[in-house]
């Protein structure tokens, strides 16, 4: 077993919402007045018990305990909001716990400090420099690694040249290069993975591959990218609302993620037509998306089926078709399909439609359903009334960028030598 | 499961920090730090200009000849007898760098939360090279006031400067110590109230009335002359006068007044800063 690095135990940190104080100097003075001097209960006073105040503070990390050994990547993971960020500045020192302790050895660098103290006029060399010492290099440290850092940013002809005339791209990686360089003994990969192209995602990933790996360095890997933390983390923490979950092997820690993340909207029904949504044609009875995974209770990723399907009291007997559009969150239209036209008689009808698995990509989405009349006339729509996230899955790839693309359809893609050259000739 | 304890734990995170817990060696490892904040103030500053540092003696060359016209000429207030030139330069040298100072130190939290949001380090980095920045300044400016200190010494021998002199740092140290201490009370001040900010360049113009810039001391009316005296850079700007230009009122022990205010008020200014640090970034 590997010697601890850093030990959190039981921190908590509580934030006041709004300002700490009462954010003027006079409602202070009256609080102070009341406190000591006509010796009365403090407003805000320090809260022992769990939050028994809850209209002035939130806890966004309570009773964490963990350890971080020497030579692992630890994976944190959780939605936004979870307490992952703040557990990161505590951690990096920027803010205190309001309970706990945390004790360890070694620098801590982290890559959420990518580019902090850059100052726009200056030029891309003193950058560097500025950078690199607010991160707690000395000058000796950066001139032996100058050249690295130089290299690795890609910036080299334009070293001389202020900052503020760089396009985002070169300054972010100007600014990563310096952080990449920093040679601490616990690393903390923030989201900033996000930032940058493709080409630069990879390079980030291979050097936080790199100093884990080959150089045995201890890395804090925190991100919304699951197929990265599963392929690089060897262990895995799971926050939810500021507490642990779940630690463990990546792959459980992720399942329970994924699993738990499940608070979509994939069902809506109503009893009675009175209630239901509709018009004097059409009353919706039940909407619904059944994942059908490999095996039950799996994560919904890019490879489940996925079961549509709809039942609705019609009112008048007539010609109907049944229209289903699949949208992105942000509204944009995937597909939109037809049912054909159909006579329906007066009573309760249903259909369904299958979207086959590898062929969404990963993401969330909703569905909307349109009901039309003699192939023309809309008589409702049911917008956006189902959602569901779909998880990404990727095998034998070495790459954990976004994967581009709307859809993600399982075409064959062929590949072979069509003239082998002869070594002989 | 839990392994050992660490076997050498080199830091510890608590809730809470010491007053005056200052964490010395660590700090000396930020020395660099503080030189690059000083080094890219500069850079930022000239930027841009057309004269550069040039401004740094010209603005108060172009203060002095104000006050010479309207303070001197107009308003016929004394100069102690001394030629009115290097009077005010002693004096407004002396103002400037105290009330570019501590302006500088107390926006510490104000002008650098998107860098204590996201890395540590001591935080009492960026007050420090704020007045060293300043010190800089001042080194340069001096480079005014002795040429117009050897004209009127050697040519037109007016002025008589004396053995003093040599107490000249000591009287920066105390200077930079007040400007430094004043400015870190109000920093942790106004991060938690930002109305305090208005205050302070209101609260500056009130102070230079009540220290012998633009008078010496010894015309001040017995009326307000108690307020001048308790100001703890009465005692600096007449010493400053007395030992470069031969005039001022001038005692060691006054001087020690001084010393004694700025030891009491730097205390109190760093273990505020140093207590309040963290809690002030979550305000911000």
């Amino acid at each position: 077993m590997n010697n601890s690095l850093i030990q959190v135990e039981n921190v908590a940190k509580r934030y006041r919402l709004g300002t700490i104080g009462t954010g003027s100097l006079k409602a202070d003075m009256m609080d102070w007045w009341n406190r000591k001097v006509r010796n009365k209960k403090d407003r805000f006073q320090e809260i022992t018990e769990e939050d028994k105040d809850p209209n002035g503070y939130i806890w966004a990390l309570q009773d964490i305990s963990f350890e971080i050994r020497e030579g692992e990547v630890l994976g944190i993971i959780g939605r936004n909001g979870a307490g992952k960020s703040t557990l990161l500045k505590i951690l990096s020192r920027v803010t205190r716990p309001t309970r706990g302790r945390i004790r360890g050895r070694g620098r801590i660098a982290s890559l959420l400090e990518v580019g902090t103290g850059f100052h726009e006029e200056l030029t891309g060399r003193e950058n560097i420099f500025l950078n690199g010492n607010i991160l707690g290099m000395n000058n000796r440290e950066i001139r032996s690694r100058f050249e690295e850092i130089l290299e690795f940013s890609g910036v080299q002809k334009y070293i001389d040249t202020p900052v503020k005339r760089y396009s985002s791209g070169m300054y972010v990686r100007l600014a990563f290069a310096v952080a990449a360089h920093l040679d601490p003994e616990i690393l903390i990969v923030d989201e900033v993975l996000a930032v940058g192209d493709a080409e630069f995602q990879k390079k980030c990933l291979g050097k936080m591959k790199d100093v884990s790996e080959r150089e045995g360095r201890t890395v804090l890997f925190v991100s919304h990218n699951m197929q990265a933390v599963q392929n690089l983390c060897s262990r895995a923490i799971l926050l939810q609302s500021g507490r642990i979950v779940s630690t463990g092997e990546p792959r459980q820690v992720i399942a329970h993620y994924l699993h738990s993340g499940r608070k979509y909207d994939l069902l809506q029904q109503w009893s009675t037509p009175g209630e239901a949504p509709g018009n004097q044609h059409i009353r919706i009875r039940r909407v619904e998306i059944q994942p059908m995974p490999a095996e039950p209770g799996g994560p919904v990723d890019i490879r489940t089926p996925l079961l549509v399907s709809f039942e609705f009291w019609n009112l008048d007997p007539l010609h109907l078709c049944i229209g289903l559009q699949l949208l992105t969150l942000g509204g944009e239209c995937i597909f939109d399909v037809s049912s054909p036209s159909v006579l329906l008689q007066q009573g309760i009808a249903c259909g369904e439609c299958l979207i086959p698995g590898n062929f969404l990509n990963d993401g969330a989405y909703s569905i909307s359903l349109f009901f039309v009349k003699d192939t023309s006339i809309l008589l409702y729509s049911h917008e956006e009334c189902l959602s569901i996230e779909v998880a990404d899955y990727r095998e034998n790839v070495s790459w954990f960028g976004k994967w581009e693309g709307y859809v993600r359809p399982d075409f064959p893609v062929l590949l072979q030598m069509k003239l082998p050259q002869n070594p002989a000739s | 499961m839990p392994s050992p304890e660490i076997p050498v734990p080199a830091w510890e995170i608590n809730p809470s920090s010491g007053w005056l817990d200052l964490r010395i060696r660590g700090s000396w490892h930020y020395k660099d730090l503080v030189l690059r904040l000083v080094r890219r103030d500069f850079l930022v500053s000239y930027r841009q200009t057309v004269l550069g540092p040039i401004w740094l003696i010209l603005q108060p060359l172009l203060t002095t000849l104000t006050y010479i016209v309207i303070f001197s000429k107009v308003a016929g207030i004394s100069t102690d007898g001394l030629p009115a030139m290097p009077f005010y330069l002693a004096g407004i040298l002396v103002w400037n760098f105290f009330s570019e100072c501590m302006p500088a130190v107390s926006s510490t939290f104000s002008s650098n939360a998107a860098i204590f949001g996201k890395v540590y380090f001591p935080r009492l980095v960026v007050p420090v090279a704020a007045v060293v920045s300043q010190l800089l300044r001042f080194t340069i400016q001096l480079g005014l006031f002795f040429p117009v200190l050897l004209y009127y010494t050697l040519y037109r021998r007016t002025i008589h400067p004396n053995l003093l002199m040599l107490a000249f740092p000591l009287l920066i140290v105390i200077l930079a110590g007040i400007a430094l201490g004043t400015g870190l009370i109000l920093s942790v001040l106004t991060a938690k109230y930002r109305d305090l900010n208005n205050l302070i360049y209101f609260g500056l113009r009130l102070m230079m009335f009540v220290t012998p810039v633009i008078y010496p001391l010894s015309i001040v009316p017995s009326g307000i002359r108690f307020w001048v005296r308790i100001n703890p850079l009465t005692p600096l700007t007449e010493a400053f006068r007395y030992a470069f230009l031969g005039k001022g009122q001038f005692s060691w022990g006054y001087l020690a007044y001084s010393f004694i205010c700025m030891a009491v008020i730097l205390f109190a200014g760093i273990a505020l800063f140093n207590r309040m640090e963290d809690q002030a970034m979550d305000v911000l």
